[in-house]
C-alpha cells in the first residue's frame, strides 16, 4: 500500500517520510555521541588501570609525572604510568566552583534588575549587550586577563611579605586562582544572565500581579514569586555555565599560572593568589606529546573525567528541574 | 427554604426563554423580587437569590475620578460609594473602563506607567494616595479574571500572604489555623483539607479561583475587588462562587466587575453601569434592571448593544 497515490487524499505516507528522516538523524547523532564516549573511555582505560583510584589522589609533583609519562616509551625507555591528578582536579573544583558561585549570585541580581526593575529603554539596551558578551570568544578574555588583570594582581594586590611567606613553595606572580575565577566569572555570567532573564520574562504576569495585589512589595514579589517560578531556568542556565566553565581551557591556560600546584587554603587567604592548572588546560598544554602511548592514555583519561563531570552536572540539573516541576513552575 | 425540598422541575430549553434561576447551596435565599416579571425594557432576569442587605456602611468613596492612559481617557469623572454589607457590581460593554476603575481602587493602575488618575478615592475618609501602596493593597485585595494561584502547594499559597504580612511565627503549625480559616471562608476547606500540600495548579478552575479568593481573604481585607471572577469558570463553579460572594458581603465591602448581567442581578445590591468611561447610572440592582432611569441603561440591559 505504501506509496500508493490517491487522487484526492495524496500519497499515504507523505508524513511518514519526515518522521523517518528525523528518526534517522536522531539515531545518527545518538550513535555518534555513544561512539565518542566509547572511544574516550577505551583509550583512557590503561591510565586508570595502572593507577587505580590513586589516579584521583594526591602524591608527587603532577608536572614531573606528566613529563616522565610523555618521555617514556621513547628511545627504548620503559612505559611510565604513574599519575596523581589531585592538584588538577582541586584546581578545577576551586576555579569552576568559585566562578559559578560568583556568576550565579551576580547573574541573578543583574537579570532581576534587567527584567523587573530597569526602565524599558535600559533593558532594551542591556539585553543585546548581555547576549553579545555571552558570545565573546574566550581567548579575548584570556588576553585581557594576561595583559591587565594578572599584572595588576601581581604588582598591587600581592604584597612582598606575602610573596616571601610562600617563597620556598611557590612564587606568586599574579597568575592566580583569583585572576582565573574573576575572568571565568566574567565569561560565564553573561550566559547565565541571558538564560535567567529569559526565564524571569516567561513567568506568568498573573502571578506577579497577584502577589502585588495582595500587598506584597516589588522586591519580595520578585524573589518569592518570580525568581521562585523561574528556578528551572536558573538551574538550566547554571548547568550550562558549569559545563562551559569545566571545559574552558585556552583562557585558563593563559592566566591560571599553568602550574600543577594545588592551592592550599592552609596558607591563609593568600591561597587565592597561588597559581594552579585545571584539567582542561592540561590537555591543551600536553597535546603535542601524544606520540607516547602512556601520555596518550593519560590525556584521554583527563578527557573522560571532564566528560563524566559534564554528564553528572546535566543529570543533577535534570533531577533538580524534575523536582521543581511538582508545583507547576514552568 | 421550601425551594430546597424538591428538585426543580425539568425544563425544556427554549431559546426564547431566559435561563432558569439556579438554586444553589443551603445559603441561597430569595427576596421579594424573586421570580421577577419581564421588565419594561425587555430584560428578563433570573431570580434574585439575595436577601436585602442587613446593613450598609460607607467604606470607600470614589469622587470625580478620571483615569487617562496617555491621551486616552479610560474613566471619566466617576463618583460612587462602596459600602460594606453590600455587593456592588460594575457592568458595561468591553472597554468601558470598569476594570480600570476597579484596579484604581487599590492603586494597581499605578503599575502601568502611562496611567494618570485625577479626582480622589477615599478609604474610610483617607485619600488612598496617602496610604502606602502595600498597606492599601492588604486592606483592599483583588481577585483576577484568570485564576492565578502561585506555583506552590495549596497551604503555601495562603501562607505566603501571612508570611509576607510580617507574621512573626512563620512555622507551618503556627500558621495552620489562619490558613484553615481563610480556606473555610472561601468554602474550599472541605474539598482540600486532606491534602493541603497538593500543588495548587492541579486544582480545578473553580477551586483555583476559590483558592485565590481565600488568599485575598487571608490578608484580612476591608474591601474585596473581583475582576470578572467567574468568566473563566463553568456554571457550577460560578454558582458556588456567587454564593460565597453574597456570604462575604457582611465582612468586607465587595466590588465585582462582571460581563454577566444575570450574575449582577443575582448577587449585587447596587449596580453601576459604565459606558465609554462614563458612569451612566448607579442604582440599586432591582431598580437598574427593572426600571432603569437612563435610556442607555435600558438599551444595554435589554441587550440592544454591548
Amino acid at each position: 500500500m505504501e506509496g500508493e497515490f490517491h487522487p484526492e487524499y495524496g500519497p499515504k505516507w507523505s508524513d511518514q517520510r519526515v518522521e523517518r528522516l528525523l528518526g534517522a538523524l536522531v539515531v545518527f547523532v545518538v550513535g555518534l555521541l555513544l561512539a565518542m564516549i566509547a572511544v574516550v573511555v577505551a583509550r583512557a582505560w590503561p591510565s586508570f588501570a595502572h593507577n587505580g583510584l590513586a589516579w584521583f589522589g594526591a602524591g608527587g609533583d603532577v608536572d614531573d609525572q606528566l613529563n616522565a609519562i610523555s618521555l617514556s616509551g621513547q628511545n627504548g625507555l620503559d612505559y611510565v604510568w604513574t599519575f596523581h591528578a589531585w592538584p588538577l582536579i582541586w584546581s578545577t573544583i576551586l576555579i569552576t566552583g568559585g566562578a559559578v558561585v560568583c556568576g550565579l549570585v551576580s547573574a541573578l541580581f543583574v537579570s532581576v534588575f534587567i527584567v523587573e526593575f530597569a526602565p524599558t529603554w535600559m533593558s532594551n539596551v542591556l539585553q543585546p549587550v548581555v547576549r553579545f558578551l555571552a558570545s565573546v570568544p574566550s581567548v579575548i578574555y584570556g588576553l585581557l586577563g594576561v595583559l591587565v588583570l594578572v599584572p595588576f594582581i601581581g604588582n598591587h594586590l600581592v604584597t612582598e611579605p606575602e610573596k616571601a611567606s610562600v617563597a620556598g613553595v611557590i612564587s606568586l606572580t599574579g597568575y592566580s586562582l583569583l585572576a582565573a575565577v574573576i575572568v571565568l566569572t566574567i565569561m560565564i555570567a553573561p550566559l547565565m544572565v541571558s538564560i535567567f532573564s529569559d526565564g524571569l520574562r516567561a513567568v506568568k504576569p498573573g502571578w506577579v500581579e497577584g502577589s502585588l495585589a495582595l500587598g506584597v512589595n516589588r522586591w519580595r514579589t520578585t524573589w518569592k514569586i518570580a525568581v521562585r517560578a523561574a528556578r528551572p531556568a536558573i538551574v538550566a542556565g547554571t548547568v550550562l555555565a558549569v559545563a562551559r566553565a569545566i571545559g574552558e581551557s585556552v583562557m585558563l591556560a593563559m592566566i591560571s599560572g599553568s602550574v600543577g600546584f594545588p592551592p592550599n587554603p592552609a596558607d591563609g587567604l593568600i591561597f587565592i593568589y597561588e597559581p594552579s592548572r585545571p584539567l582542561a588546560p592540561t590537555i591543551v598544554k600536553n597535546v603535542d606529546q601524544l606520540s607516547s602511548k602512556p601520555a596518550n592514555a593519560t590525556l584521554f583519561a583527563i578527557a573522560a573525567v571532564l566528560l563524566f563531570s559534564a554528564a553528572l552536572c546535566s543529570l543533577a540539573g535534570w533531577i533538580a528541574r524534575r523536582a521543581m516541576r511538582k508545583y507547576g513552575a514552568a | 427554604m421550601e425551594s430546597l425540598s424538591a428538585p426543580p422541575p425539568i425544563r425544556r430549553l427554549d431559546p426564547q426563554d431566559p435561563p432558569p434561576a439556579r438554586e444553589v447551596g443551603p445559603g441561597a435565599t430569595t427576596n421579594g423580587n424573586g421570580g421577577a416579571a419581564p421588565a419594561r425594557g425587555g430584560f428578563t432576569a433570573a431570580k434574585r437569590r439575595v436577601a436585602a442587605p442587613r446593613f450598609s456602611i460607607r467604606r470607600m468613596e470614589v469622587d470625580e475620578v478620571s483615569i487617562h492612559y496617555g491621551a486616552k481617557a479610560a474613566v471619566k469623572g466617576v463618583s460612587l460609594p462602596i459600602r460594606q454589607g453590600e455587593v456592588l457590581a460594575l457592568i458595561g460593554p468591553s472597554g468601558c473602563g470598569k476594570t480600570t476603575l476597579l484596579r484604581s481602587l487599590n492603586r494597581l493602575t499605578e503599575l502601568t506607567a502611562a496611567a494618570r488618575l485625577s479626582g480622589s478615592i477615599r478609604l474610610d475618609d483617607v485619600d488612598i494616595r496617602l496610604i502606602e501602596p502595600t498597606l492599601l493593597r492588604r486592606r483592599v485585595t483583588m481577585v483576577f479574571q484568570q485564576p492565578n494561584p502561585f506555583p506552590m502547594s495549596v497551604f503555601d499559597n495562603i501562607a505566603y500572604v501571612l508570611r509576607e504580612q510580617g507574621s512573626r511565627r512563620t512555622k507551618k503549625k503556627a500558621l495552620a489555623p489562619r490558613v484553615h480559616s481563610a480556606l473555610q471562608r472561601a468554602g474550599l476547606f472541605e474539598e482540600v483539607k486532606d491534602n493541603l500540600s497538593h500543588p495548587a495548579l492541579k486544582l480545578s478552575g473553580g477551586q483555583q479561583q476559590r483558592l485565590c479568593i481565600a488568599r485575598a481573604l487571608a490578608a484580612e481585607p476591608e474591601v474585596l475587588l473581583l475582576d470578572e471572577p467567574c468568566s473563566a469558570l463553568d456554571p457550577q463553579s460560578t454558582a458556588v462562587i456567587e454564593d460565597l460572594i453574597v456570604k462575604l458581603r457582611d465582612d468586607v465591602a465587595v466590588v465585582i466587575v462582571t460581563h454577566n448581567l444575570q450574575q449582577a442581578y443575582r448577587i449585587a445590591d447596587h449596580v453601576a453601569f459604565m459606558y465609554l468611561g462614563d458612569l451612566v447610572e448607579y442604582n440599586s440592582a432591582t431598580r437598574l434592571f427593572n426600571a432603569p432611569a437612563e435610556e442607555r441603561t435600558r438599551e444595554y440591559v435589554s441587550g440592544a448593544f454591548g
